[in-house]
């Protein structure tokens, strides 16, 4: 008996250390809402075994908000978060320990959307009509700046508040004539419920010149991690570059991985409309993510100044982003 | 001819009804800010009591104004409930018929999430006052419906027998008998309820509405605004303290009779 332990062990024990030497490390990435256009590069890369070249383990979960997901990332919970940065750096200014390992969107997406048809086109033409707003979500935040830059007020429109689905809801049903989204998210889910094209009137048309979407970490998991990072910006990366190059294959993907997530034509066409959001005219011809420094100190300004954040910001706008962990190159 | 000992003003005082849980919840404040203290709980994770407190302090107008909507919304949510559940638990106590056709549709309706539909009703409704009552109406109905139920079946049918045999009418023996032995329960059902309603009203101004203590707490939670938003949730917990309370005084005066409201009575030697 006992010799038949012994040798079962000893077989056990040469299978284990034959195993392939390192297991790819486990990465948990929380998005900022539940999937659409936007997303496309983290499962393009998943699929195509980008992040696994890389020796990683990719875990991509749908999120409830770019305030919801930085508390995860904040509490550890996840690992990486795809935030809207602006809605990070009010977190970290009240001591939330993140840092962005990488910005992605360098133009802001925001912007208010109603019906094609209806023909709102210009600021001017919102006078009379009824916006629906998510309180105090990302948008909802800069909408003041923006009624500022195009010299509205709050009284020359109608408001009503609700959650996301209230928001989609209302505009599909004539409640309401707009809505604040993002111009490859909310737009191409009115699309699919009713067919119709809906017009964005973007924010960054109207001087509003801030960073959007990139990627958050703990900033204790950056210096515990500091490899995995570097692996997982590099993978993101390569990731970002190849979905660019194909993007209906990167929408397909998110089909993939995710048969609810959408219709093909309208996350491919949600995510096409994002791929210009990701340079501005001073790193068109760089790798994704490189953001710029002046990029960053005036989204940090905005947000000061009509964004509610706190004004210590703009004391050290380089604590809330390092560029540190992109791989080096400019391929 | 030793009569029982005095009771101390201290322990007389102790012994006040409202004294107790206010000496809990003061140990629940401190254990908080211990734990905060302790653990180095960050700011943006638990807000400090005394950041709560200061919130409640500066801001008492605009929460008390935003109050109001919330409580009207609760009220008649709870009203409904009342008005709707104790005659269908009438119905259904009476009528086996009625029971096995309306009962088992009740409970399966009830496992539906009323906050995965309430974006429904500001699609019907828009985006008023009515789409919180109903979800505050939802939430109050099944608890009433169960215990009214509860409390019509629970009626000792020798009592009805009697209230007949004395030529008592349907309605008179109703009024006698049934309904009064059925109270118990339907405040039971009621005190629940009214807790309910507050959460539906707040879960219907999640979904959709420009104001309300939901509104604020929705509001905060976007700005990582924790004091305001833990300052929101003393505000739904006090109010739901309150209605509780009021029903429970209601009960008192429509039930003086039931053992539950008898005060303890102490012996003279």
């Amino acid at each position: 008996m006992r010799s038949i332990l012994a040798i079962g062990a000893a077989l056990i024990w040469t299978a284990l250390s034959v195993a392939p030497a390192a297991a790819a490390d486990k990465v948990v990435l929380m998005l900022n809402w539940y999937v659409y256009g936007e997303h496309a590069p983290f499962y393009y890369g998943k699929a195509k075994g980008i992040y696994a070249a890389e020796g990683i383990d990719l875990e991509i979960q749908e999120g409830r908000g770019s305030a919801a997901t930085t508390q995860a990332v904040a509490a550890k919970t996840a690992d990486f978060g795809y935030v809207d940065v602006p809605t990070m750096m009010r977190a970290a200014v009240k001591g939330a320990p993140v840092i962005a390992t990488g910005v992605l969107l360098q133009t802001s997406p925001m912007s208010v959307m109603g019906f094609a048809d209806k023909n709102i086109r210009k600021p001017e033409d919102i006078r009379g009509k009824t916006v629906a707003i998510t309180p105090a979500d990302s948008m909802t935040q800069i909408w003041p700046l923006f009624l500022k830059k195009t010299g509205l007020k709050e009284s020359d429109f109608h408001t009503v508040a609700g959650d996301g689905q209230t928001k989609l809801n209302a505009v599909i049903n004539g409640q309401a004539d707009l809505l604040l989204g993002y111009v490859m998210d909310q737009s191409m889910k009115i699309k699919d419920a009713t067919a119709k094209d809906v017009y964005p009137i973007k924010f960054a048309d109207y001087g509003i010149n801030m960073v959007s979407s990139g990627l958050i970490a703990n900033t204790d998991y950056v210096k515990t991690h500091e490899d995995i990072v570097r692996r997982f910006m590099s993978a993101t990366t390569k990731a970002v570059e190849a979905a660019e190059k194909d993007p209906k294959a990167a929408a397909q993907s998110i089909l993939d991985a995710n048969p609810k997530g959408g219709k093909i034509d309208t996350l491919t066409q949600g995510f096409e409309l994002t791929i210009p959001l990701y340079r501005t005219a001073e790193t068109k011809d760089k790798r994704p993510f490189q953001v710029t420094d002046q990029n960053m100190a005036d989204s940090v300004n905005l947000m000061v100044e009509y964004g509610g954040l706190d004004a210590k910001a703009k004391d050290n706008p380089k604590a809330f982003y390092t560029n540190d962990y992109l791989p080096k190159g400019n391929s | 001819m030793a009569g029982p000992k005095g009771e101390s003003a201290i322990s007389r005082a102790l012994n006040a009804a409202w004294i107790r849980p206010f000496l809990f919840l003061i140990f629940i404040v401190v254990a908080w800010d211990l734990a905060i203290r302790i653990f180095k709980i960050p700011a943006y994770q638990i807000p400090a009591p005394a950041d709560v407190v200061a919130v409640l302090w500066s801001d008492w107008p605009e929460l008390l104004q935003q109050a109001w909507p919330t409580t009207y919304a609760t009220l008649c949510g709870f009203l409904l409930s009342a008005l709707f559940g104790i005659p269908i638990a009438m119905l259904i106590a009476g009528s086996k018929t009625v029971e096995s056709y309306i009962y088992p549709l009740l409970v399966f309706s009830q496992s539906v999430p009323k906050v995965a539909i309430a974006p429904l009703f500001v699609v019907w409704f828009g985006f008023g006052i009515i789409p919180k009552v109903i979800a505050a109406f939802l939430l109050g109905f099944f608890p009433v419906v169960v215990s009214a139920v509860q409390g019509f079946k629970s009626v000792d049918l020798d009592m009805v027998d009697l209230a007949r045999a004395m030529q008592g009418s349907r309605f008179q023996v109703f009024c006698a008998v049934n309904l009064p032995h059925a109270m118990p329960a339907i405040f039971s059902g009621l005190k629940v309820s009214v807790t309910l309603a507050v959460v539906g009203a707040v879960v219907g101004e999640f979904v959709g509405s420009n104001s309300g203590i939901g509104y604020v707490m929705q509001r905060s939670i976007g700005t990582f605004d924790l004091p305001t938003m833990f300052a929101a949730l003393v505000i739904l917990a006090l109010l739901g303290v309150i209605l509780f309370w009021v029903v429970d005084r209601i009960e008192k005066l429509v039930i003086p009779w039931h053992v539950s409201q008898r005060e303890d009575v102490i012996f003279a030697s």
